[in-house]
């Protein structure tokens, strides 16, 4: 299980994600700053929605063939979408804004929802590439390569510039447009640059981050900071510090529970928000001694609950005892098998001719390296099934595993696996979640333990079989890794 | 309004109008939204060194004509011109016209006033945050520079917008109900720094209330609006004998 300080390190595998949540969660608060208090944070939301329906509607483009397919891959024809919606979007808004065509909220309510719709729709239109647009609109900044981070600081860096460089005019049209027309002229030119900058940012962020995760990066850490200032130039540094808490806090979470990293960052960026509410009833010597306790806490989550994990002993400290390798269970309810390999089986399957027997699962993989690995080390490795066919997966609780054990008069030890997730976020990873036991038969006693609970990297797989290939070789050996 | 307010009142030398060009000039013009007048024939001159009240009921059409003279609001017909730039301008908005939303200290409202001079890729000067420190000091809030702005009450709001405007070092200062929401002190501290801001350094002053006795007694001329209609109660400053 990684601690804080691992994901810190830049060896660690998913460190080019964790910089582009920590660059997206210092840059986006501070364009959020502006939008709520410009009263326009409904803005935040649409205009990510307006952008996925860019996204969907050019990958409808390619599959229809109106639009080539783009050697830079998915993600570039993706932010051409993006960037082209975000920015007929923003114009249209901006142009019914100053014909002041209906009431503001209701302009961008139905923009939100036409947005939305018309996303789903182009999925629909596109049935080729469905899967891929869901992730590519999920966003999973997991997945983000060292040129997506490249490319993410260069446009955040940017936009971070013009944020800092503009910073008074942006204030100042913002605040009080009358004095701002007489010191600084038409305040236009101010408008359109800060809408430029959030366009950039919400076009990129959305094919890199997805719209949820982009829109909690927008608005909570300013929301959470806006109780705890008194001053606009504190509120916009601390909605950047909370923004790089929500990301850094967020991602390990993630990583450490195992969940989907947009709504586990959105769910602590809330969080932030009641947290700041809270600090700013009460007298700043009891805020100041919560926030260390806070910290601490967070500190003890983050570096001291890790247990270090045993090494599986060696075949001769158990006395070279019988090793009852068990088939490995199955609780993701994903069927889990590789693509068919022989084109004319598969169309015979597909004509339920035939069954899906024929195709190798994880389940088989993952046994084939484990039994492999295990008579490596010297173990006598037998198969549960040989002694009686009926022998299927064996639960891994231990009682029950050695009671299962004992009735069928299996005796010594015997090793049971459980695939609990094992899922293909993208070809580039590999989110597993799987539990390992080596249980005595006759007592039910735990002699080995271990949970794999991570992406496991595929970079090298150009299709799913491969990607399922690579992580299970990957998983065995991280499991007997000393 | 109290005795210290007539002293400066009395104390106050007259303004010279012949050897300086007008600030601004208002001939004949009309005024409204939407091609509808709301005030019709508006003709009125602002020298350096006035200060010059417009009295009249809420929704008669003051802040239609501040907002014309400062550029913010075209007019329909007639003649506008201003001797000076607009960034010599300093407006003073009702600051229940400002969004309590944004979490700004008092200074920096009052740094604001700086913001024409100071361009983007600067630093803020130091010779400027001086500067903010001698205006809070000249509205006598120097105190409540770290106070969150919108904390204040509204005498307070009122002068610190007054020094946000004298810190964009004016030439005429327009202020639109200065004295309205505030209490009857700040009333007297506001009217006096008003007076002192046109006796002592030389500033044009013209400023809007509702209440008509009190303009009266500030304002060295008066100009009242009611029912879409202008006019001189008071056209030149009376002198005391």
């Amino acid at each position: 299980m990684s601690t804080f300080l691992e994901i810190l390190s830049p060896s660690y595998l998913l460190f080019p994600a964790l910089l582009g949540t920590a660059v997206l969660g210092l840059v986006c608060p501070l364009i959020g700053s502006y939008l709520i208090l410009r009263r326009t944070v409904f803005l935040g939301l649409t205009l990510p929605q307006i952008a996925a329906a860019g996204v969907s509607f050019t990958f409808w483009l390619q599959q229809t063939g109106f639009l080539p397919q783009w050697q830079q891959g998915e993600r570039g024809i993706g932010m051409i979408g993006s960037l082209l919606f975000t920015f007929l979007g923003m114009g249209l808004l901006g142009y019914l804004e100053q014909r002041r065509k209906g009431i503001a909220e209701g302009r961008l309510a139905t923009a939100y929802a036409l947005a939305g719709a018309l996303t789903i729709l182009f999925i629909v239109f596109n049935p080729a590439g469905q899967i891929e647009v869901l992730n590519l609109l999920k966003g999973e900044v997991i997945g983000l390569s060292k040129g997506d981070l490249r490319l993410l600081a260069a446009v955040f860096g940017l936009v971070l510039v013009g944020l800092v460089l503009f910073r008074r005019e942006f204030l100042l049209s913002s605040f009080d447009r009358d004095l701002a027309f007489l010191l600084k002229g038409r305040q236009i030119i101010w408008d359109v640059l800060l809408y430029l900058l959030a366009g950039v940012s919400i076009a990129f962020g959305v094919i890199l981050a997805g719209p949820l995760l982009l829109f909690g990066f927008l608005v909570l850490p300013a929301l959470a900071a806006r109780p705890l200032v008194n001053s606009m130039s504190s509120f916009l540094w601390l909605s950047s510090l909370l923004g790089l808490v929500m990301a850094v806090f967020g991602f390990y979470s993630s990583v450490r529970l195992d969940l989907p990293l947009g709504p586990t960052d959105v769910a602590l960026g809330c969080c932030l928000i009641f947290l700041a509410y809270a600090l700013s009833r009460i007298s700043p010597r009891r805020a100041l001694g919560l926030i260390v306790l806070s910290s601490v806490a967070l500190w003890t989550y983050g570096c001291g609950t890790t247990k270090a994990t045993a090494p599986l002993p060696e075949a001769k400290a158990l006395n070279n005892e019988t090793l009852w390798l068990a088939k490995v269970k199955n609780s993701t309810g994903l069927s889990l098998l590789l693509p068919g390999t022989n084109p004319l089986r598969s169309l015979a399957e597909m004509a339920g001719k035939i069954s899906s027997d024929y195709r190798q699962s994880v389940m088989d993989l993952l046994r084939d390296d484990l039994r492999r690995e295990l008579e490596q080390r010297g173990f006598r490795v037998t198969l549960p099934e040989q002694t009686d066919a009926r022998f299927s997966a064996f639960p891994v609780e231990p009682a029950s595993a050695g009671r299962l054990a004992r009735e069928g008069k299996l005796s010594g030890l015997i090793f049971v696996s459980e695939i609990l997730r094992w899922e293909a976020d993208s070809r580039q990873f590999v989110r597993v979640s799987a539990d390992f036991k080596l249980i005595r038969t006759s007592d039910g006693s735990v002699v080995w333990e271990r949970r794999i609970q991570r992406p496991v990297p595929t970079p090298s797989a150009t299709n799913l079989g491969q990607a399922y290939t690579d992580s299970v070789k990957e998983v065995v050996r991280d499991l007997f890794a000393q | 309004m109290g005795q210290d307010v007539d002293a400066i009142q009395n104390a106050r030398g007259r303004a010279s109008k012949d050897d300086s060009l007008p600030l601004v000039s208002v001939q004949n013009v009309s005024l409204g939204y939407d091609s509808e007048p709301i005030l019709q024939n508006v003709d009125l001159t602002i020298y350096p060194g006035d200060l010059i009240g417009l009295a009249g009921p809420n929704g008669s059409g003051k802040t239609t004509l501040f907002r014309a003279i400062l550029g913010l609001l075209p007019i329909l017909n007639g003649a506008l011109s201003r001797n000076c730039p607009l960034s010599n301008f300093g407006y003073v908005p009702q600051s229940a016209a400002l969004d309590a939303q944004f979490p700004l200290s008092t200074a920096e409202v009052v740094e604001m006033g700086a913001y024409g001079r100071v361009r983007p890729y600067e630093f803020f000067p130091a010779a400027e945050k001086r500067q903010i420190g001698e205006v809070l000091e000249q509205v006598g809030l120097r105190h409540l520079a770290a106070k969150p702005f919108f904390s204040l009450s509204g005498g307070q709001k009122q002068r610190i917008l007054i020094a946000r405007a004298l810190m964009v070092k004016p030439k005429i200062m327009i202020l639109d109900e200065p004295l309205s929401g505030v209490d009857e002190d700040s009333r007297k501290s506001i009217s006096e720094l008003l007076i002192q801001l046109t006796r002592l350094d030389g500033l044009a002053i013209f400023f809007s209330s509702h209440d008509i006795p009190m303009v009266r007694r500030v304002a060295d001329r008066l100009l009242r609006v009611d029912k879409g209609k202008i006019w001189w109660e008071k056209k030149e400053m009376e002198l005391d004998p």
